[in-house]
């Protein structure tokens, strides 16, 4: 597990957010201001450009490096909260050996960050909604014995079934607060970004 | 002094939002204000690693506040914090403000050199002259303490203390060691601490309000005094003048008749296909509203500006579109139905186009025209498309062409204005012409590919799709070089090669049109409906005699010829209510109209009157068919006691029945003008707007010359003949009316040198066997082909 293989996965994210991003959209139209997935288009577009130009030495380096370009780039709430995510992720893993037991917590780290960021609570109908299930699916399936890809494998499984349970809940942060009873109904744009990243970290990080 | 960080998601309204603010201080007693927003120019979004940028250019010792619209702004503005020298953190407060209010509270206040807490403090209470204002939020309360010296003073100003006097109410008020409290002794609101702009809003002081002053501690007298000087200066506040449109288009275009480049195809609708409906589209249709009528208004602004007073009312009835309960309503209801925003717009407004163009009166038909530029302008502001008219330079081919589009256009890189439909009352071919934008009408549904080379010569009526580059570059070269010629001897008389001297003057409705005016001799027509045409209400006859006066001195003293009031027909005024008429054109228009109500005729005639005693004013009724309305209009003009006011009197020959008794009509008249538009509408009969019979509607139809001839010799001795249509203004036919013996013509204000200019050049004797064998050709064309030989 090096530098590679994380570029890999943002690669990989950024090609998926970018089929997905009519989709994201969508969803972010009927519930805030519709520009979820280009902004995270453009978002993990400007990861792909900088991939493209800088080699990096150290998985740290790459990961804060994609952390600060999506604080930048995308423009809406995703980005301190993504941007966070990776910076804390990345931070996490300055120095350590790549073990799932590592990244566990590396993404505890991270998403430690989103919720300081954001301050959502569990049935916010937020991103948060798919990462909470992802990791503690994740320590479970370490715990029982289960590799890198096996972990991650669950992690996405449990944020796809986060994502959908958010449907009927009210938001109660961001954008889609405005709306209160009327978010009832519609899917939540961030959990569902979060999990296409889930989905591609099982896919290439293994 | 503290500096301030704007964080929003949209980088236009952050730099709007510190314009406000920054203009309630002066310039040298700002903070420094630092701006994160946006993504880039139009990108909505914010950017953590901005704000930290903007946070340490705005830091000093003093420390920072950070105003922030919201979600992604307060989630970046935290994280900026984690970004910057903690040191520099330490020194740093969000506030929870709201941006507008908070910001201009936090700009007074930081100037005054408060330190980071008040300032946090005084922006936090922003909010406070809103609620207590509209009684919907939770009353103001601030403990003042008891004032040891109080003195009353009394707000002169005209809007009271608004904004920008209270302002200065309260920098003048901290910059004393003493406690300053303000009562509203009118109203009994008070006291409140003056230190405190928000507080000093809710005293709500109008012009006329009494307010005591009371101060404490040690430099309580010297603030007292200091504020009751300010307010006897009325508080500085001083009615400013406008400050100018930045983005002013007010570029000429090269006034010539011909233009070639390549095609810039506008006619094309605004593509609705990437739109995406919301869950809120009332409140984009209502958004894309406010959008257009803020574009529209800019516009207006502009157009007043640098066109005219007219053209600018042009925008008052688009603006009066959005601003329709009717067209509202049914957008809401079509939004209601299920429609997305851009349908619900569309479904409205072109039901609305479609009831204008299903009027009769051509005016009234080419209103159509400005419910589809509004229609476009709010499809356009909701899927984000930008003007039509963008960076490129070449000929503009336009279906229709809009006022909006006309008086936006950069004449610099607009070379001309090719418009499918054929029509010359609509609002943008008045607009075009009036800023000397080449421009033909009427050139129909020729195939123009976007880019092709197009060329066209509106003299010879010739619309060209790859011409031959060269002879439209000849004809640019020579026609430029005529005009050039011709301004720099405009001044100079024009005087045929022969010795006769022919009078040139111009036809103006407005005082700019007036100024432009080179070289004329004078005004032959000062169109009065044109002058007043923005008015709601008739102008009084003060406002007459000032805006004639006006003419009058931009010409130098000349000679000024006032037409009355020309209504009916394609000229509806707001302010003089008119039936339907089945058939306008031939109803009741120009002097008709007052036959039944003579009061705003004998406003008007009082006016030129009056005007006629300081400078030379000749005085022409329009639309004059018989001798007993002579009579009668002579007998209104004696009732206000003229006899002696020295004004020469004269009519419009527009009707053929007018021209042909013209030795009886014209007795005791000091001249008449003949009118060639409508003289060769009613001659031919046939409606120079409609693109099916307009080229029937020629003015060098050898009946018109006829009529005109008949006219020049059958008007009674001494008195003269003028010609103040569109023909004077064609270099050829001015020639040819010189030919039959006219020798005053009235031309369109550019036209003027170029028309002395020819004149010059003509010899009277040669021109003169060209009329007479012009009168005896069977039409127009071979007219044509005569004065181009």
């Amino acid at each position: 597990m090096g530098v590679e293989d994380f570029a890999n996965w943002l690669r990989d994210s950024a090609r998926v957010l970018h089929e997905n991003a009519g989709y994201l959209t969508e969803l972010d139209s009927a519930i805030g201001d519709a520009d979820h997935g280009s902004n995270m288009d453009r978002g993990f577009a400007a990861i792909v450009a900088v991939l493209d130009e800088t080699s990096f030495s150290a998985v740290d380096e790459l990961l804060k490096k994609a952390g600060m370009t999506l604080v930048s780039k995308v423009g809406g709430a995703s980005g301190p909260l993504y941007g966070t995510f990776f910076l804390r992720f990345g931070t996490a893993l300055a120095g350590a050996e790549i073990t799932p037991a590592s990244i566990g917590e590396a993404l505890k780290a991270g998403v430690g960050g989103i919720l300081a960021r954001g301050k959502a609570e569990l049935g916010d109908k937020t991103m948060y909604d798919a990462w909470a299930p992802a990791l503690e699916a994740y320590d479970a399936a370490v715990a029982g014995g289960s590799d890198l890809a096996g972990a991650l494998a669950a992690a996405a499984e449990a944020a796809a079934k986060g994502r959908d349970a958010t449907t009927p809940l009210v938001a109660r942060k961001g954008r889609a607060s405005y709306l209160g009873e009327r978010s009832v109904g519609h899917q939540d744009p961030g959990a569902t970004s979060t999990t296409l990243l889930l989905e591609s970290a099982a896919r290439t990080l293994a | 002094m503290i500096g301030i960080v704007v964080v929003s998601h949209s980088r236009a309204l952050a730099e709007a939002a510190v314009g406000l603010a920054s203009e309630m201080v002066a310039e040298g007693d700002r903070p420094v204000i630092e701006i994160a927003a946006g993504l880039d120019e139009t990108t909505f979004g914010t950017d953590a690693a901005a704000v930290a940028e903007a946070i340490g250019a705005a830091d000093s010792t003093d420390g920072v506040l950070v105003l922030l619209d919201l979600g992604s702004a307060v989630l970046s503005a935290e994280m900026a914090l984690e970004f910057v020298d903690p040191e520099v953190a330490e020194r740093v407060k969000l506030s929870s403000a709201p941006l507008v209010e908070g910001l201009v509270a936090a700009v007074v206040t930081a100037s005054t050199g408060a330190p980071l807490d008040t300032v946090l403090e005084e922006a936090s209470r922003g909010l406070a002259g809103k609620q207590d204002h509209l009684g919907d939020g939770p009353a103001a309360t601030q403990q003042v303490v008891a004032s040891d010296n109080f003195i009353d003073i009394a707000v002169g100003n005209e809007h009271g203390l608004h904004a920008r006097p209270a302002a200065k109410v309260v920098g003048l008020a901290r910059r004393f060691d003493a406690r300053v409290s303000l009562t509203n002794l009118t109203t009994g609101r008070g006291p409140v601490d003056a230190g405190s702009l928000s507080m000093v809003a809710t005293l709500n002081a109008q012009q006329g309000h009494r307010l005591r002053v009371g101060a404490s501690g040690p430099e309580a007298q010297e603030a007292l005094t200091a504020i009751s000087a300010l307010a006897e200066r009325d508080f500085d506040d001083a009615p400013a003048a406008q400050p100018s449109v930045g983005t002013s288009n007010s570029k000429s275009g090269s006034g010539l008749d011909v233009a070639i480049g390549p095609a810039i195809v506008a006619d094309r609708d605004v593509d609705l296909r990437g739109y995406r409906a919301g869950g809120n589209e009332q409140e984009r249709a209502q958004d894309a509203r406010r959008a257009a009528e803020e574009q529209l208004q800019t516009l207006r602004e502009r157009t007043a500006e640098n066109v005219g007073a007219a053209e600018a009312a042009i925008f008052d009835a688009q603006l009066a579109l959005l601003d329709d309960s009717v067209v509202l309503d049914s957008v809401a209801e079509n939004i209601g139905r299920g429609e997305n925003a851009p349908q619900a717009w569309k479904s409205a407004l072109d039901a609305l186009a479609s009831t204008f163009e299903g009027l009769d009166d051509p005016y009234q038909r080419e209103r159509a025209q400005d419910v589809r530029s509004v229609l476009d302008r709010v499809l356009r502001a909701l899927v984000g498309a930008a003007e039509p008219v963008t960076a490129d330079a070449g000929v503009l081919v336009v279906r229709e062409l809009d006022a909006a589009t006309a008086a936006a256009i950069d004449a610099e890189r607009i070379t001309g204005i090719a418009v499918r439909a054929a029509g010359t009352t609509g609002h943008g071919v008045i607009v075009a012409r009036s800023r000397g934008i080449p421009l033909i009408t009427g050139i129909g549904e020729v195939d123009v590919p976007s880019g092709t080379l197009v060329g066209f010569d509106a003299r010879a009526g010739s619309f060209v799709v790859e011409p031959d580059a060269n002879v439209f570059r000849t004809a640019i070269r020579e026609r430029t070089a005529e005009r050039e010629a011709a301004l720099a001897e405009a001044e100079q008389p024009a005087v045929t090669v022969d010795g006769q001297t022919i009078q040139v003057f111009a036809n103006v409705g407005s005082v700019q049109d007036a100024t432009d005016a080179r070289g004329a001799d004078g005004s032959g027509l000062v169109r009065t409906e044109v002058l007043f045409g923005d008015r709601r209400v008739a102008p009084t006859v003060e406002e007459q005699v000032e805006a004639f006066r006006a003419i009058a001195a931009a010409f130098g003293g000349k000679p000024i010829t006032i037409r009355t009031w020309d209504i009916g027909g394609d000229k509806p005024l707001p302010f003089l209510a008119q039936g339907k008429e089945a058939n306008p054109f031939l109803g009741e228009r120009g002097i008709r109209v007052f036959r039944r109500r003579p009061e705003l005729l004998r406003d008007q005639l009082k006016a030129i009157c009056q005007v006629a005693l300081e400078t030379p004013v000749q005085l022409m009724f329009p639309m004059v068919t018989t001798a007993e309305e002579v009579a009668w209009a002579l007998a209104e003009l004696a009732d206000i006691g003229s006899s002696g006011w020295g004004v020469k009197v004269g009519i419009m020959v527009e009707v053929p029945a007018a021209a042909l008794r013209i030795s009886s009509l014209a007795e005791g008249l000091d001249f008449v003008s003949i009118g060639t538009n409508d003289l060769t509408q009613y001659t031919t009969a046939a409606d120079r707007g409609n693109s099916a019979v307009a080229p029937l509607a020629d003015g060098l139809d050898p009946a018109v010359l006829q009529l005109i001839d008949r006219v020049v010799r059958e008007v009674p001795t001494g008195v003269e003949v003028a010609v103040c249509g569109d023909l004077a203004s064609d270099p050829d036919a001015a020639v040819l009316l010189a030919g039959l013996g006219i020798r005053e013509l009235s031309a369109v204000g550019p036209q003027v040198p170029v028309i002395k200019s020819r004149l010059r050049r003509t010899d009277l004797t040669e021109a003169a066997k060209t009329a007479a064998q012009a009168l005896t050709l069977p039409s127009a064309t071979a007219v044509r082909e005569l004065l181009a030989e």
